[in-house]
């Protein structure tokens, strides 16, 4: 059983970032870096499937710099049996569809069984990574899994659609998936995980490692980021007059509104 | 961080007399148990907090005369020229770190027992002292009253001389000045009682001479409890109350309000489980909102949320905000605040346990939420400052995630070391706190004289506080749902481990009263249930409960308040002769009695049970054990005792093979685990180890300084040179230039 | 043309749908001046008056070959509509439905692709707007070399749009479609565990201003009846009236909401931190200067048990 986990290393702001690079880059100073949140249950997805195997072996994959590097170390030590980072300056500032293209060449030679990904990054938030590799490796994909059972090389999954409804469908492996929180309780590592986690195999690969060049993969781009700003300070709120029932009337309106998009 | 524009209001200055204070914070008068006699604990107590931004910090009451001598509670004196030099230490930091310094100068009548003078005090009246025991005053003639005001005006001359900026004729707590203006001490039929002039004559014509004598250097401060909360037979604030503060207004530059007197100080110092946050307003701020004064008022009501504060100032309340307990918690919430990070404000819980140590009558003072109050001096503890460990590069494990544990794990991440995990079995983080924030309520409806039952809900901070810092710490991690076994341990990979696993009630009635188990005490049977399982709702529980309580804290009564707030006929049975004993000193006793009683709880003290029975409970009284009871009863809870649970503790030390194999340097035990104690004391407890988890032997405590009397002649050198545990609070010649905050 | 992809499930023309057309309409001159609505359903053609908004020219119904969303054959219709229709911008919700297959479009053809797009304007091309760093900063974002861009679009970001026209067109197109690569095999409501609020789609919250601990069990009420969760600020939890596990707050659960309604919070800053990104805040409180309207989109003076009284009226 073999699963391999695309993560990402995300990156949490201070409150008084500063913009640099013509307003096209936050100031690396005033950020903080974690593994996704979103990873750590798409890895203890994987490193259940792997221990209910009995034999197996789970990778996680990252696009990213050395701030990346201990995400992907927090992933060996929590489980993981390897881990590889492709990086190349030319992918700074890369949009999902880039990072998409390097992710899909560094995984199609490990042949898995399973891709994980999570439904989303904590920062750039775009829900697209995980089905744009798909499309790349041409996999059968499901988005925003909630729960998953695999039997004989077929998953029972979970969909957690809005309003609390869940569908739930059946895919044959080798597939994709994008995995949502809170479907499992991810495990964490010991001290000695940690201390161990650094004479686990860890790769750095390089573009041309994966078969790629910088103008390819800015071929494969989606998006080209114009500038950043901090959002306009709200003029504070739309006051509702009157009664108390013309105040209900107008929050129903609002709230079903906003509900049933 | 930049400050919030909407707390500006709280960092503008105000003049007080010839005074100015830099901003709306300010520390009034309040007990540190360190007086005169510890100049060092004073010191560096008070200017703590000026350092964390507070424009203002007091002295405790500050005895004038040796006749106002409270031993054995500890006061600050004004007596000589040993108590200049001692109280100037003060004065001089104070003024390091740009705040004002306060004296309260107090005579106290009949309430203060002259343990250690053996002076006998005067009073308008000679009535004995209803907070004291058969203390009587002598009766004061018009020479006394001379002799007494010479008293006042002699001290504000020796308080000038040490410094002080803002001195105060203290007329709150029922003290002498109050004693003549309340018809229910003063029985007077000369010009000094009867009509309100009269009775307010005493303390004016101080006003006068105080001021004449320093009032072009000083700040004329008065503490007033404007309602005496008796009713007409005293003092209350629609009448005499606002009266008085319009005939003296013009002789003070600040008026400082208060509510209630010394014997129910608790109306005051309102403890969090029947006073809100700025409790007393309905009585301290109708002196500004009446207009029946037209200078700076200062008022207190534990404060704590910043929001509350900007309210207070900007509704008219007050103009200063005062605070006793809040700084305690938070010496540096005014920074904080001017930061821009109120988040870190270590709000004060309302447990009065600073309170309760300086009522028994001992030095140092603590506090639930600040480890480091008390400490600054004599062990050299900075709440916000942490040197870095020597031993930064050992992991460190904590197993339980309580009050000690949090602690632990805190100041351990502060004091960076590389990798700590907090590892706490159950899936929330608080350990005790989280059930024990769930009592206190009865059904909180009825007005219990001022007050209502709120609960504890707000020691839950003790966990919030923690939680939030916790988080902030890249080199700390938290694993919550992980019931570690001493395996685990062993295995973990950390080099040191520290246990701090708490504790449980026993359930065979093991108490304090007789050694031995109960017969027939058993809370695994279903009917009979320990505190916790009380409030877990594990069990049912019938109709008539016998509560047995042998701890003499909260627990016992607040059970039983909580199964009367339920309806249910509840018996409490103690062998002492208060069922609330240390909540006395907490100020929390005379609530819950009042509360106890509102719900039809049977009282029942020195009284033990021989034995529990389905259905029956035989008692029996401990002055007379063949005076026995039988209470017929459903359920029995057993509030006896505590025990530690420090098996996982036991069993890692007890294989020192193993713990070398896996390289693990050293094993200790914290809080409940070590031994069963109040929360503050685990606190302490954590904090301590943390602070010195690079000391040669962590487990044994470091010396701290003592201040005492050296034979022949000594220096502050003796006291300092000796190792205290941390550097992180320095004396007055070793700080840089003033680092002065808004 | 602009193109947009209609939203379907269980028989409904999905919301999202119609604040896509206002976005498509906003945007239709500039870009050519088409906007067309591909809707892809087992009954595509029957949901022509539902799109029966002024400016839009025609419905293309795809007739699936499954009974609910397949994303694989959503991804092929929308793929086979791209190529023939020749969009220059396609514009989608960004849904649950729509992360199962945008993307994937978008990479296949090599469009030009954002999501979760909060604002588009047009110079040459489109040019969105979306979040960044959790939020925290706004990004404009364009889409150079690309002729054709495809877009996820924030449900809330656009008013709906007004089916008060004339129907449109209907025109059959056909897509030749692969056997389903997933199965389904049912709709469940999901099942409830222990709360989990930051899960919530719709918190109804309530701080101090309920007053009474017996007065929760009316707001309980309230909050099954608005299809809610029902969440709490720190007073509660601090009185015991309530678990930590429905506060909101910096020492509770930071919450993202759709709709965040609040009944009697004044807003300590410690409870804004933990809800101030939620998409829609109303709060209803006694006092106008309560620091929680700084925050919210709509707020109302007034005293909440009315409110909320009122409130039960207009939901079921």
């Amino acid at each position: 059983m073999k699963v391999v986990v695309a993560v990402k290393a995300v990156a949490a702001l201070d409150d008084e970032a500063e913009l640099v690079d013509g307003d096209t880059a936050v100031d690396p100073d005033g950020l903080e870096w974690d593994l996704n949140e979103w990873d750590a249950f798409s890895l203890e997805e994987a490193l259940m499937l792997r221990d209910a195997a009995g034999d197996g072996e789970v990778v996680a994959l990252t696009v990213g710099d050395e701030e990346a590097q201990d995400s992907l170390l927090a992933c060996l030590a929590k489980g993981a049996d390897r881990a590889v980072r492709i990086w190349d300056d030319a992918l700074e500032g890369a949009d999902p569809l880039a990072v998409a293209r390097v992710l899909a060449a560094a995984i199609e030679p490990e042949a898995p069984d399973l891709v994980l990904c999570g439904v989303q990054s904590s920062d750039a938030v775009n829900g697209a990574t995980g089905v744009a590799v798909a499309a790349h490796l041409g996999l059968p994909h499901v988005a925003v899994v909630k729960r998953l059972e695999l039997e004989a090389g077929v998953a029972t999954v979970e969909r957690e659609l809005e309003g609390g409804l869940v569908e739930v469908l059946r895919i044959r492996l080798p597939a994709l998936m994008t995995i949502q929180t809170g479907i499992n309780e991810p495990r964490y590592a010991t001290l000695r995980a940690i201390k161990q986690a650094r004479d686990k195999p860890l790769s750095e690969l390089g573009l041309d490692d994966v078969g790629l060049d910088a103008a390819r993969v800015g071929a494969a781009a989606g998006a080209r980021l114009r500038r950043l700003r901090h959002p306009e300070k709200g003029e504070g709120a739309e006051m509702l007059d009157g009664s108390p029932e013309d105040v209900a009337a107008r929050i129903a309106d609002i709230v079903k509104e906003r509900m049933s998009a | 961080m930049a400050r919030d524009p909407k707390y500006d209001v709280l960092f503008e200055p105000i003049q007080i007399g010839p005074k100015t204070l830099k901003n709306r914070f300010y520390q009034v008068p309040h007990c540190i148990g360190a007086g005169s006699e510890k100049p060092g604990m004073q010191a560096y107590h008070r200017a703590m907090k000026a350092e964390g931004g507070w424009g203002a910090c007091c002295t405790e009451y500050c005895s004038i005369h040796p006749e106002s001598d409270d031993t054995s509670r500890v006061s600050a004196r004004i007596w000589d020229d040993g108590d200049i030099r001692n109280l100037a230490a003060m004065t001089e930091r104070l003024h390091h770190y740009g705040a004002l310094a306060g004296i309260e100068l107090w005579y106290g009548g009949p309430h203060a027992p002259c343990m250690e003078s053996r002076a006998t005090p005067r009073g308008p009246s000679q009535i004995p002292s209803d907070f004291e025991i058969n203390i009587h005053p002598r009766y004061a003639d018009k020479d006394d009253i001379l002799e007494l005001q010479q008293m006042y005006v002699d001290a504000a001359i020796r308080a000038r001389d040490a410094g002080f900026d803002i001195v105060y004729v203290y007329g709150a707590h029922a003290y002498l000045p109050f004693q003549f203006l309340s018809p229910y001490y003063n029985k007077r039929t000369d010009e000094y009682g009867g009509s309100f002039e009269n009775r307010a004559r005493f303390w004016r014509e101080t006003l006068i001479k105080v001021r004449e004598a320093v009032g072009d250097d000083c700040a004329i401060a008065s503490r007033f409890a404007v309602d005496h909360l008796f009713g007409p037979i005293s003092i209350e604030v629609g009448e005499d109350g606002a009266r008085f503060v319009e005939y003296c207004d013009d002789l003070v530059d600040l008026w400082d309000f208060t509510v209630g007197d010394i014997a129910e100080w608790g109306q005051n110092a309102g403890p969090s489980r029947f006073f809100e946050e700025n409790h007393e307003k309905p009585y301290t701020g109708q002196l500004k909102a009446g207009n029946h004064t037209n200078k700076p008022v200062v008022g207190v009501g534990r404060v704590t949320n910043p929001d509350t504060m900007v309210a207070i100032i900007t509704s008219g309340q007050f103009d200063i905000i005062g605070a006793a307990r809040p700084s305690i918690s938070d010496p540096f919430l005014p920074r904080k605040i001017e930061e821009g990070r109120p988040e870190d404000i270590r709000e004060c819980i309302g447990c009065n346990q600073c309170i309760s140590r300086w009522e028994i009558g001992g030095p140092p003072m603590v506090c639930t939420q600040n480890a480091t109050a008390g400490e600054e001096y004599r062990r050299g503890w900075h709440p916000e400052k942490f040197s870095r460990a020597a031993n930064a590069d050992k992991g460190v494990l904590v197993v339980g995630a309580g009050p000690a544990g949090m602690e632990c794990a805190m100041i351990l991440g502060k004091r960076e070391m590389s990798a700590v995990h907090l590892v706490e079995a159950d899936k929330e983080i608080g350990g005790c706190v989280n059930w024990i924030s769930q009592l206190g309520h009865s059904d909180g409806k009825e007005n219990l004289f001022r007050g209502t039952a709120r609960g504890l809900g707000e020691w839950a901070r003790i966990r919030n506080y923690r939680q939030i810092q916790l988080d902030k710490l890249r080199n700390v991690e938290v694993h919550l749902g992980s019931r570690l076994s001493a395996d685990d341990i062993f295995e973990y990979g950390a080099e040191i481990v520290v246990i701090a696993t708490g504790c449980r009630f026993a359930t065979d009635g093991l108490n304090p009263a007789t050694h031995e188990p109960i017969p027939g005490a058993d809370t695994t049977l279903d009917w009979q249930l320990t505190p916790d399982q009380v409030v877990s709702g594990e069990k049912p529980i019938g109709d008539r409960v016998l509560v047995l309580e042998n701890e003499g804290y909260f627990m016992g009564a607040s059970i039983a308040q909580k199964l009367a707030g339920q309806g249910k006929q509840v018996h409490l049975v103690t062998q002492a002769g208060d069922i609330v004993g240390y909540m006395e000193y907490t100020l929390e006793a005379p609530m819950l009695h009042r509360d106890l009683h509102r719900l039809g709880v049977d009282i029942h003290t020195h009284t033990m049970l021989e034995k529990v029975e389905p259905g029956a409970c035989h008692a029996y009284n401990i002055w007379d054990t063949g005076h026995k009871d039988v209470f017929e009863v459903d359920s029995v809870v057993l509030c006896t005792q505590r025990i530690s649970d420090d098996q996982l503790y036991r069993d890692l030390k007890a294989d020192k093979a193993r713990l070398e194999q896996e390289g693990i340097d050293a094993v200790y035990v914290i809080g409940d685990a070590s031994a069963p104690r109040m929360i503050v004391d685990s606190v302490f407890d954590g904090h301590r180890l943390a602070r010195e988890i690079d000391s040669p032997n962590p487990a044994m405590p470091l010396p701290f300084i003592r201040e005492r009397r050296l034979w022949g002649e000594s220096t502050n050198d003796d006291f300092e040179g000796q190792l205290r545990s941390a550097p992180d609070v320095l004396p007055l010649s070793q700080l840089g230039p003033a680092e002065v905050p808004a | 043309m602009i193109l947009v992809i209609a939203e379907t499930r269980r028989g409904e023309l999905r919301p999202v749908t119609l604040e896509l057309v206002t976005a498509a309409l906003g945007l239709k001159e500039a870009a050519g001046g088409r906007v067309a609505v591909a809707v892809i359903d087992a009954d595509a053609s029957s949901f022509a008056g539902a799109l029966a908004v002024a400016g839009v020219d025609e419905v293309l119904a795809v007739s699936a070959s499954t009974p609910h969303f397949e994303a694989h054959h959503t991804q092929r219709a929308v793929e086979a509509l791209i190529e023939a229709e020749q969009p220059a911008l396609v514009l989608l919700g960004h849904t649950i439905d729509s992360m199962g297959f945008g993307s994937a479009v978008a990479a296949r053809l090599g469009l030009g692709f954002a999501s979760d797009v909060t604002a588009v304007s047009w110079d040459g091309g489109p040019i969105a707007t979306r979040g960044a760093y959790g939020g925290k900063l706004v990004a404009e974002l364009d889409f150079p070399g690309h002729e054709r861009t495809l877009l996820t679009v924030r449900a809330g970001a656009f008013d709906p749009a007004d089916a008060a026209g004339a129907e449109p067109a209907v025109r059959l197109f056909d897509v030749a479609f692969d056997p389903p690569l997933t199965e389904h095999i049912e709709f469940r409501e999901a099942a409830t565990g222990d709360v989990d609020i930051t899960k919530a789609d719709f918190l109804l919250s309530i701080g101090r201003g309920i007053e009474d601990k017996d007065n929760i069990a009316q707001f309980e009420e309230l909050a099954e009846r608005l299809g809610a969760t029902l969440s709490v600020s720190r007073p509660l939890v601090d009185a015991g009236w309530m678990s930590n596990a429905r506060q909101v707050g910096q020492s509770g659960k930071t919450v993202q909401p759709k709709v965040y309604l609040a009944l009697g919070i004044s807003g300590a800053v410690q409870h804004l931190a933990g809800m101030q990104k939620a998409d829609t805040i109303i709060a209803v409180n006694t006092d106008p200067d309560a620091p929680i309207f700084g925050v919210a989109h709509y707020g109302a003076v007034a005293d909440l048990f009315d409110v909320a009284e009122a409130l039960e009226q207009h939901f079921a």
